[in-house]
C-alpha cells in the first residue's frame, strides 16, 4: 500500500544499483517494468476477466493492463488517494475506443482504502496482484493480510512480489531498498511464508522472479521474487459473501469503456460495417470489373509499390469471402439506386459476428440505413462523391 | 450552379473543413524511439499536474518566463496579445468607442472569472541536491512532499507555480528516494506575478484544460470534445463530436472565460481502409502517387491513445514485420510491439508505415524525430477532400452542426453548469482561488442602415441582407454593352442555352446592360473540345466568352486557366443543369447578367462615402490547392472615389516568403492606376488585411505596415496619402446574441460591439454585417493596427459597415468589406483553378467573379 512513487522506484531499482566490485547493476528494461510486464504476460496467458491490483500506486500497472481484450473489470486499491488524483484520468477510454469499441465491457474502478480491510466488492476476482506490497507491512499487518486476500477475497489467482534479500549482497549498502520496508525476505523466508499461507487457504504456489542476477552471481536468484498462487478448489458461494459484505472502500475514480455489448455501440458498428460492404459492392458493380481483373495488373517486381499488396485483395481470403457470399442473393440495380440484400450483407463474417441473423441486422440498421420497401435490401445511390 | 453559387459552396466547404482541421495540429508525442508512443507511462490523455509540466515546458530566460504550448510552441494567439498597437494611436488611446446607432443589449459567450483582489501567482525555482536528471523523478519527489501536497501547483521539474506564497523566500525540503538517499530540494521564490501577467493567463488556460477533462471531454487539437452524444453520418463514415473551443484571457477590463460550440469531424475509417479503397479505385499503376497525394498532410488519430499526428510521408519499404529499436535498446517488430503493448493484432502484414515528423519539445533542440505509424491503427480526421465538393454531404453536415441562437445558448449554459457543479472542477478552481461567475452581457449598437445608390434611383432596401428585389427595375450605375461575344456549348445544351440567351437579353435591358446576339459554337462534350473551341475562336476583339458546361469536372479549370492567363478575355462559365432549373431562369439570368457586367468593367451600385479621395484595399491569402507550400496573395484596391471600380492583382509565392514585398509592388501599381484615373493620389488609404493567422501580428507590424507605408510615401512628392491598416478576422471565438423576451436571437445587421469583449491593448471592434437565416451569426472582428487617418472610431466603424455593401456578386450585405471578399474570390480562383498569375490586362475588371 505504501508503495512509494513509481518514478522514484524506477530509478532506484532500475538504473543505479551497484555491486561491490563497482560494477553497476543496470536492469533493462527497468526492474519495475519487468515486474509489470510479468503480470501482463500472466494476464495474457490466463485471460482473467476480473483483475484487482492491491497497492496500485500511480496506477501504472492498470494502465498497462487496460488494453487487454480479455478483461471486463479492473480494480485498483491504494490507501493513498493523492496519486489517483493525478493519474485516474489516464485510465479512461481513448477516442479510438469510441470509434472502434472493444468486444467486451470494461469497467475500471479505483478504491481508496486499506487492503487489510474486507470490502465485498473485491470478492470473486480471477486474479489479484500485490506487487511490492507485503514488505511495507509490519508484523501485525502481515498477519492480517492472508486472511483478507486469501481467505476473504479468495481469487482464483494471486500474484505476490517482494524483494529478494539474497540479492542485496550485490548492493553496496546494507539497509533495505526502501526506507519504508519493514522487512526484506530471503528466498527461503518468502517461500516458507508463502507455502504456509497456501496450505492454510487451499492454494498451490509456484515461485519465480524478475531481475536476473549478473553472471557469476547466479546463486543469489532474481532481484524480485514472485509467488504465483492458484486456488485449488472452488470457493464456497462467493455470491453470498458478496451480498453480506460491506462497502468499506471509497470509490475514488471509475470509468466505463464503450463496447460491442452495449446496444448503442453495436448498432453504430453494424451500421458502419453495412455501409462499408454496400459501398464496396457498389463500387465493384460500377466498375464492372471482377477482382481477378484487378489483380491481373502487370507488376514490375522492382517496383516498391508492389510490396503493398494489401491494397489488392490477396487471393486466399477473398476466395473464402466469395464462397460465403456466393450462395446469397446478388446485389442489383434499379435506375440510379443500388440494392444489396440483407442476406448478402450478413454473409460477411464481421457482420455475422455482430448480428447473428437477418432479423437482428434489420432491427439494428433500420433507423440509420435506407431499406427497400420490403425491408429485405439496403438501398443507396449508385453514385457517390468518393468515387471520383 | 452559377460561378457564385459554386464558389459559395466551395467556400463554405473549405471553411468548415478548415475550421476543424485548422485547429488541429499534430502534437508530438513524448520522447520515444521509432514509435509515436512506445511508453505506456507517457500515453493516453494524461491529466494532472505532472502532465502540465510535461506538455508545457516552462523556460526561464531573461525576459522572464514563458509557458510553452504543446510541441514547444507558444500558443500563438497569446503571442499576438503582446503586440500593443493601441498605445501608438493617440486618437484612440483614451476612448475607442463609437457613438452612432441604437443601443442593443447583447449576451455574450463570455463568463466572468473572479480572483481575489490581491491574487498573485508565485513563481519558484527548484533545485535538487544531489542533482537529479530525470524530470519525472524531480516532479515525483516534489509532489510527494507533504509540504506541497494540498497546494494548487504547476511544476515542470524546474519552475514551480503556486497560488499561495510559501512562508519563506527560500524553502529547503528534503525527500528520500527508496534507496534511502536524501535529496534536498531548494525552492526559491523568483517572481510574484500579478493576475494580469501573460504567464498567469497561460496557467489559467491550463487549469481549464484540466477542468474540461474532468468533465469527460477529450482534447483533440486545441479544443475539447464529448464522445457521449456524437452526430453520426454513416453513409459518409463520419462522426461529429460536439465540444467547445475555450480560452481564458483578459478582455477590456476583466478576466473572462470564453467558450464556443465546436464540432470535431472524425472518420470511421482507418488509413488502411482508405488505402485499400483507393487501390481498388485507381488500380496499381498510379496507386502510390495517388496515395501520397491524398494522404500526406492529413491529420490522423491513433487507435491506442489520444494523439494526433500529421502524415509527412509514407515509407513503402517498411512493413509491420520489420523491427525497430525500443527506448531500452531492444529490437522488436511492429506486430509484436502492438500485440504486447496494446493487445492489438495487426491483420495486414503488408501495409507500409506512415511517417510523422515530431518536432522536439525543447526550443533549443533542433532534432526532429520520426514516428512510424501503422495505417491500420490510424483513424483519419476531418472531412475528406472530395467530400467538400459534395453539396449534399456538406448540407447534411451543416444541418447537423448548425445551432440556432437558443440551442447555442443552452449548450453554453450547460457547460457553465457542469463546471460549477462538478466536484473536481470546483475543487480545482477553489484551490487556485478562482471563482467561475455568470455569463456576461453588454451593450452594443446597431448602426443606421445604408441607402443603395443606383443610376437614377436611391433605394432604402427592405432588408440589408438582400436588395435584389429592390433593384429589380432599376438601372445599374454603368455597363458596357456586350457586342462581340461567344457562347460555347454542347449540342445537347443548345435548346436550354437559346432560352437562356433570350432571358439574358430580356433582363439585361432594364438594367441598362445591352446584350447583342453572340456567336454560338457547338462542340462535343469533352473538356478538350471546349478548350480547343476557345483557342480557335477567341481573338482580341472578343469581349467575353460564355461556356455552358455539361459538368464541373475538368472543364472549368482548363477554360479559366486559358482565358485568365494565356489569352486574357473575361469568361463566364455556367453549368447546363443550372439553366435547366424550372422557374429559376429569370433569377439565374439576372445574376449572370450582373456578373457579366462586372467582368466587362461595369459598376452595379454604390453607397454614400463621405470621405472624398479614399482608396480602400483588400488583401487575402489562400493556399494553393495543387502545390503544397505555395500560397496565393491577392490584392484588390478601389480606383475611384465612389469605390465602384477595382484594381486586382495577385501572385503565387512560397508559403514561407514574407508577403510584404509583393504588397509594395501591388500598392505602387494601385496608386499609379488611381493617378491615371483621378490625376492625383488618394488622400487616404485604408487597407483591410484578411488571411492573418494567429501569431502573425508582430510580422504585420514589423514588415507589412512599413512596406505599405514606404510605397505610400514614395507615391507622392508633396503630401502622401494617410494610411490605416485593419486586420479582418472572420473566425473569432466571440459570439453575441440578442435577448428578446424569453429567448435569444441573432442581433440585427450592423450591430457593433466595441467594449468589454474587446482587448485593452488593441483598437478593435466587432461588426455583424451578415445575415444568418439559420444558425448563429458569427461576428467579424476588426483590429485597427495602424491608423494615420485619425478617423473617429465611429467613422471607422461606419465606413467598414458601408464597405460590406459593395460586393457585386451578392446584392446584399456580406461578412467582410467588399475588397476583402474580392481578394478572397481572386485568390480562391487562382489557388483552385488557374495556379498561375492572371494576365495583367484583366487587372481593371472583376474577371474572377
Amino acid at each position: 500500500m505504501e508503495e512509494n512513487n513509481l518514478e522514484c522506484n524506477s530509478v532506484v531499482d532500475g538504473n543505479v544499483e551497484e555491486v561491490p566490485d563497482k560494477k553497476v547493476i543496470k536492469f533493462n528494461p527497468p526492474l519495475y517494468r519487468q515486474r509489470y510486464e510479468f503480470v501482463k504476460k500472466l494476464v495474457a496467458q490466463h485471460e482473467p476477466k476480473k483483475v484487482a491490483d492491491l497497492g496500485c500506486g500511480d496506477v501504472f500497472l492498470l494502465r498497462m493492463l487496460k488494453y487487454q481484450k480479455c478483461l471486463e473489470e479492473l480494480v485498483g486499491v491504494d490507501i493513498n488517494e493523492e496519486k489517483f488524483k493525478w493519474h485516474g484520468c489516464k485510465l479512461s477510454a481513448c477516442v479510438g475506443d469510441h470509434l472502434d469499441p472493444r468486444e467486451l465491457d470494461l469497467i475500471i474502478t479505483l478504491y481508496q482504502g486499506s487492503v487489510l480491510e474486507k470490502d465485498c466488492r473485491l470478492v470473486g476476482f480471477d486474479m489479484v496482484t500485490c506487487i511490492e506490497l507485503i514488505e511495507h507491512f509490519d508484523s501485525e499487518d502481515l498477519a492480517k493480510f492472508p486472511e483478507v486476500v486469501f481467505g476473504y477475497m479468495s481469487p482464483a489467482m494471486i500474484v505476490i512480489s517482494t524483494p529478494n534479500s539474497d540479492f542485496n549482497s550485490l548492493f553496496p549498502y546494507s539497509d533495505f531498498r526502501d526506507l519504508d520496508h519493514k522487512f526484506e525476505w530471503s528466498r527461503m523466508e518468502f517461500q516458507t511464508w508463502a507455502l504456509d499461507v497456501a496450505n492454510r487457504y487451499n492454494y498451490s504456489v509456484e515461485f519465480t522472479g524478475v531481475g536476473e542476477p549478473p553472471s557469476g552471481a547466479e546463486d543469489v536468484g532474481y532481484c524480485t521474487q514472485i509467488g504465483i498462487f492458484h486456488r485449488k478448489a472452488q470457493a464456497t458461494e462467493p455470491d453470498i459473501s458478496e451480498q453480506q459484505g460491506q462497502h468499506v472502500y471509497q470509490v475514488a475514480y471509475t470509468t466505463s469503456y464503450p463496447s460491442l455489448q452495449q446496444i448503442k455501440y453495436r448498432r453504430r458498428v453494424v451500421v458502419y460495417e453495412t455501409y462499408r460492404e454496400v459501398h464496396r459492392m457498389r463500387r465493384k458493380y460500377k466498375m464492372g470489373l471482377t477482382w481477378c481483373e484487378l489483380e491481373a495488373d502487370p507488376e514490375d517486381p522492382d517496383n516498391p509499390r508492389r510490396k503493398f499488396t494489401s491494397g489488392l485483395p490477396s487471393p486466399q481470403p477473398l476466395k473464402e469471402a466469395e464462397k460465403s457470399t456466393e450462395m446469397t442473393p446478388k446485389p442489383f440495380c434499379i435506375g440510379d439506386k443500388f440494392y444489396v440484400p440483407l442476406e448478402r450483407i450478413i454473409a460477411y463474417p464481421k457482420v455475422k459476428h455482430l448480428c447473428g441473423n437477418v432479423e437482428e441486422l434489420r432491427a439494428l440498421i433500420a433507423d440509420a440505413v435506407e431499406l427497400n420497401c420490403s425491408g429485405s435490401a439496403v438501398q443507396v445511390d449508385l453514385d457517390h462523391y468518393a468515387d471520383c | 450552379m452559377t460561378g457564385r453559387a459554386r464558389a459559395r459552396a466551395r467556400g463554405r466547404a473549405r471553411s468548415s473543413s478548415d475550421a476543424e482541421v485548422g485547429r488541429l495540429h499534430a502534437s508530438p508525442s513524448p520522447p520515444s524511439v521509432g514509435l509515436g508512443d512506445s511508453e505506456v507511462s507517457s500515453s493516453s490523455g494524461p491529466v494532472g499536474t505532472s502532465r502540465i509540466s510535461q506538455k508545457y515546458g516552462i523556460s526561464a530566460g531573461d525576459a522572464g518566463c514563458t509557458f510553452k504550448e504543446r510541441g514547444g510552441k507558444l500558443r500563438r494567439d497569446f503571442v499576438d496579445l503582446a503586440v500593443c498597437t493601441r498605445e501608438k494611436m493617440a486618437h484612440v488611446r483614451n476612448c475607442k468607442k463609437g457613438s452612432s446607432g441604437i443601443p442593443v443589449k447583447l449576451v455574450t459567450n463570455l463568463f466572468n472569472l473572479y480572483l481575489p483582489q490581491d491574487w498573485q501567482l508565485y513563481q519558484y525555482h527548484v533545485t535538487y541536491n544531489p542533482d537529479i536528471e530525470s524530470r519525472r523523478l524531480r516532479i515525483a519527489l516534489l509532489y510527494n512532499h507533504r509540504e506541497l501536497s494540498n497546494k494548487a501547483k504547476a511544476f515542470d521539474g524546474a519552475i514551480l507555480f503556486l497560488s499561495q506564497k510559501l512562508e519563506d523566500k527560500v524553502t529547503e525540503l528534503s525527500s528520500e528516494t527508496r534507496r534511502g538517499e536524501t535529496v534536498k530540494m531548494t525552492i526559491t521564490l523568483t517572481r510574484e506575478l500579478p493576475a494580469s501577467s501573460p504567464v498567469c493567463i497561460q496557467v489559467f488556460n491550463i487549469i481549464f484544460k484540466k477542468i474540461l477533462k474532468r468533465l469527460s471531454m477529450y482534447q483533440i487539437g486545441r479544443n475539447f470534445y464529448k464522445p457521449s452524444d456524437p452526430v453520426e453520418i454513416p453513409q459518409h463514415k463520419l462522426s461529429l463530436w460536439p465540444g467547445f473551443a475555450v480560452s481564458v484571457s483578459y478582455f477590456e477590463s476583466q478576466l473572462l472565460f470564453s467558450a464556443d460550440v465546436s464540432y470535431k469531424v472524425l472518420r470511421n475509417e482507418t488509413v488502411l481502409e482508405f488505402m485499400t479503397d483507393l487501390c481498388h479505385k485507381t488500380g496499381m499503376s498510379c496507386f502510390t502517387q495517388m496515395c501520397e497525394k491524398q494522404l500526406i498532410g492529413l491529420i490522423v488519430l491513433t487507435r491506442y491513445n489520444n494523439k494526433t499526428y500529421r502524415i509527412n510521408d509514407i515509407d513503402w519499404s517498411v512493413k509491420p514485420t520489420h523491427t525497430f529499436q525500443k527506448r531500452d535498446g531492444t529490437e522488436i517488430t511492429y506486430v509484436d510491439y502492438y500485440k504486447q503493448q496494446y493487445d492489438i493484432t495487426l491483420s495486414d502484414l503488408n501495409q507500409p508505415v506512415l511517417v510523422s515528423l515530431l518536432k522536439s519539445k525543447r526550443n533549443d533542440d533542433p532534432e526532429v524525430r520520426m514516428a512510424h505509424l501503422i495505417p491500420e491503427l490510424c483513424f483519419l480526421t476531418g472531412l475528406p477532400s472530395q467530400a467538400t465538393t459534395d453539396f449534399q454531404l456538406m448540407k447534411a453536415v451543416a444541418e447537423e452542426t448548425r445551432l440556432n441562437p437558443l440551442g447555442r445558448q443552452q449548450r453554453l449554459a450547460r457547460l457553465a453548469d457542469d463546471i460549477q457543479r462538478n466536484k473536481d472542477a470546483r475543487f480545482e478552481l477553489e484551490t487556485w482561488g478562482l471563482h467561475f461567475g455568470c455569463q456576461m452581457s453588454l451593450t452594443g449598437r446597431v448602426l443606421p442602415s445604408e441607402k443603395i445608390i443606383l443610376q437614377d434611383h436611391v433605394c432604402q432596401p427592405a432588408s440589408a441582407a438582400d436588395w435584389s428585389r429592390d433593384m429589380r427595375t432599376c438601372k445599374i450605375l454603368s455597363a458596357q454593352s456586350l457586342n462581340k461575344w461567344l457562347i460555347i456549348c454542347s449540342s445537347r445544351a443548345e435548346r436550354v442555352m437559346e432560352s437562356f440567351l433570350n432571358c439574358l437579353r430580356k433582363v439585361g435591358s432594364p438594367m441598362g446592360f445591352h446584350v447583342d446576339y453572340p456567336k454560338i459554337i457547338k462542340v462535343q462534350e469533352n473538356a478538350a473540345a471546349f478548350v480547343h473551341a476557345v483557342q480557335k475562336h477567341v481573338d482580341p476583339e472578343v469581349q467575353l466568352v460564355m461556356c455552358v458546361l455539361p459538368s464541373q469536372k475538368n472543364y472549368y479549370d482548363c477554360i479559366k486557366k486559358y482565358l485568365s492567363s494565356d489569352c486574357p478575355v473575361p469568361s463566364q462559365c455556367v453549368l447546363a443543369q443550372t439553366l435547366n432549373k424550372q422557374g429559376m431562369m429569370m433569377s439565374v439570368a439576372t445574376k449572370i447578367a450582373m456578373q457579366m457586367t462586372c467582368k466587362l468593367g461595369g459598376e452595379l451600385w454604390a453607397v454614400e462615402i463621405p470621405l472624398k479621395s479614399l482608396m480602400v484595399v483588400g488583401i487575402d491569402v489562400c493556399k494553393d490547392a495543387c502545390s503544397k507550400g505555395m500560397v496565393v496573395v491577392g490584392f484588390v484596391a478601389s480606383i475611384n472615389p465612389r469605390i465602384t471600380r477595382w484594381f486586382s492583382r495577385c501572385i503565387l509565392q512560397r508559403a514561407a516568403t514574407d508577403i510584404a514585398d509583393c504588397l509594395k509592388v501591388f500598392m505602387i501599381g494601385a496608386l499609379n492606376k488611381w493617378h491615371k484615373h483621378n490625376h492625383d493620389v488618394p488622400a487616404r488609404i485604408i487597407v483591410y488585411r484578411d488571411g492573418v493567422g494567429d501569431g502573425q501580428l508582430k510580422t504585420l507590424m514589423e514588415y507589412e505596415v512599413p512596406q505599405l507605408l514606404s510605397s505610400v510615401t514614395e507615391a507622392s512628392s508633396n503630401t502622401s496619402p494617410r494610411l490605416s491598416v485593419i486586420v479582418v478576422r472572420k473566425k473569432c471565438l466571440s459570439r453575441f446574441l440578442m435577448e428578446s423576451g424569453r429567448t435569444v436571437q441573432n442581433p440585427p445587421l450592423g450591430t457593433i460591439v466595441d467594449s468589454e469583449a474587446t482587448r485593452p491593448e488593441w483598437y478593435d471592434f466587432y461588426l455583424i454585417s451578415q445575415a444568418a437565416c439559420r444558425g448563429t451569426v458569427s461576428p467579424t472582428y476588426y483590429n485597427v493596427i495602424y491608423d494615420d487617418n485619425g478617423l473617429k472610431p465611429d467613422h471607422m466603424q461606419r465606413l467598414t459597415f458601408k464597405l460590406c455593401h459593395l460586393y457585386y456578386n451578392w446584392p446584399g450585405l456580406i461578412s467582410v468589406p467588399a475588397p476583402c471578399q474580392y481578394a478572397h474570390k481572386l485568390t480562391f480562383l487562382v489557388a483552385q483553378s488557374i495556379h498561375k498569375e492572371p494576365n495583367l490586362e484583366l487587372a481593371s475588371s472583376l474577371f474572377y467573379l
